[in-house]
């Protein structure tokens, strides 16, 4: 029973490893792309106001940059959840960051998309 | 079958865990890009979380916009993106460096490794830094 349990917690560890990989990997792509198409290429290093709008306002861009939200968060939220097991909580407490983390996850998620169809509608 | 039990037994809690980060006496390179690693994550992590509520200055019309934009290109903005460029080079390389090691892809030769992937990211980081102050 104690042996099945702790498999279990190896397995879910090794998937929640690969998937910090794969996300990862993702993010090089995704973020490289989000830094020179917002940054790098653009006069003065920031888009003004009316670019701003009519950036989000393309449906591929918006796709990739929904895309690129949805990777760095788990990313982020997988690298936080492995820094805070460092410090060896409890299983009660281990759930309840589980929890926080997938509740933060998908509230800034879905703030993102909010505010790129928020921009949407005023271009 | 002892030796079953102990690997069963669950690791007893560490004393200061946060600072074992920093234990780099057995690994001193490697020792350094883990603490490194864990520090820059937080600290995108938190960049991240900042760069959502920023963006929240968009909904408040081109003013509020163009109130951030003269911020941003102040040389004390645009120093913090130097340090933020340096976070998310150093984050990758060297996520890309322990995601090899990790699938035992490139276990052989892994310190050689790192220090090609500091060079690169020095190199990268001057550029991205120039074009940050010319832009």
């Amino acid at each position: 029973m104690q042996n099945t349990l702790e498999s279990k917690t190896g397995q879910r560890a090794g998937a929640l490893w690969l998937a910090q990989v794969i996300s990862g990997a993702l993010l090089i792509l995704v973020l490289g792309l989000h830094m020179i198409a917002n940054h790098f290429v653009v006069q003065g290093g920031l888009r003004d106001f009316a670019d701003v709008l009519a950036y989000v306002s393309n449906p591929l861009i918006f796709l990739i940059e929904l895309v690129f939200l949805v990777v760095v968060t788990i990313h982020a939220a997988l690298g936080v959840r492995a820094v805070l097991y460092d410090l060896g909580p409890s299983r009660f407490v281990a759930r309840a960051i589980d929890w926080l983390l997938i509740i933060v996850g998908i509230g800034a998620v879905g703030y993102g998309v909010f505010l790129a169809l928020s921009l949407q509608a005023m271009a | 079958m002892e030796q079953t039990q102990t690997a069963s037994r669950p690791a007893p809690p560490r004393r200061r865990p946060l600072l074992a980060w920093f234990d780099v006496r057995r690994d001193r390179l490697g020792g350094w890009a883990f603490a490194l690693n864990r520090l820059t994550g937080l600290a995108l992590a938190f960049y991240l979380a900042l760069h959502l509520v920023v963006l929240s200055k968009l909904l408040g019309g081109q003013a509020g916009w163009d109130q951030f934009i003269a911020l941003a290109r102040t040389p004390l903005f645009l120093s913090m993106d130097v340090v933020l460029i340096f976070g998310i080079l150093f984050h990758g390389l060297n996520g890309i460096r322990l995601a090899l090691v990790g699938t035992g892809i490139g276990v052989p030769g892994q310190k050689s490794f790192l220090r090609v992937l500091i060079a690169l990211g020095v190199i990268a980081l001057v550029v991205a830094a120039w074009r940050v102050f010319a832009a």
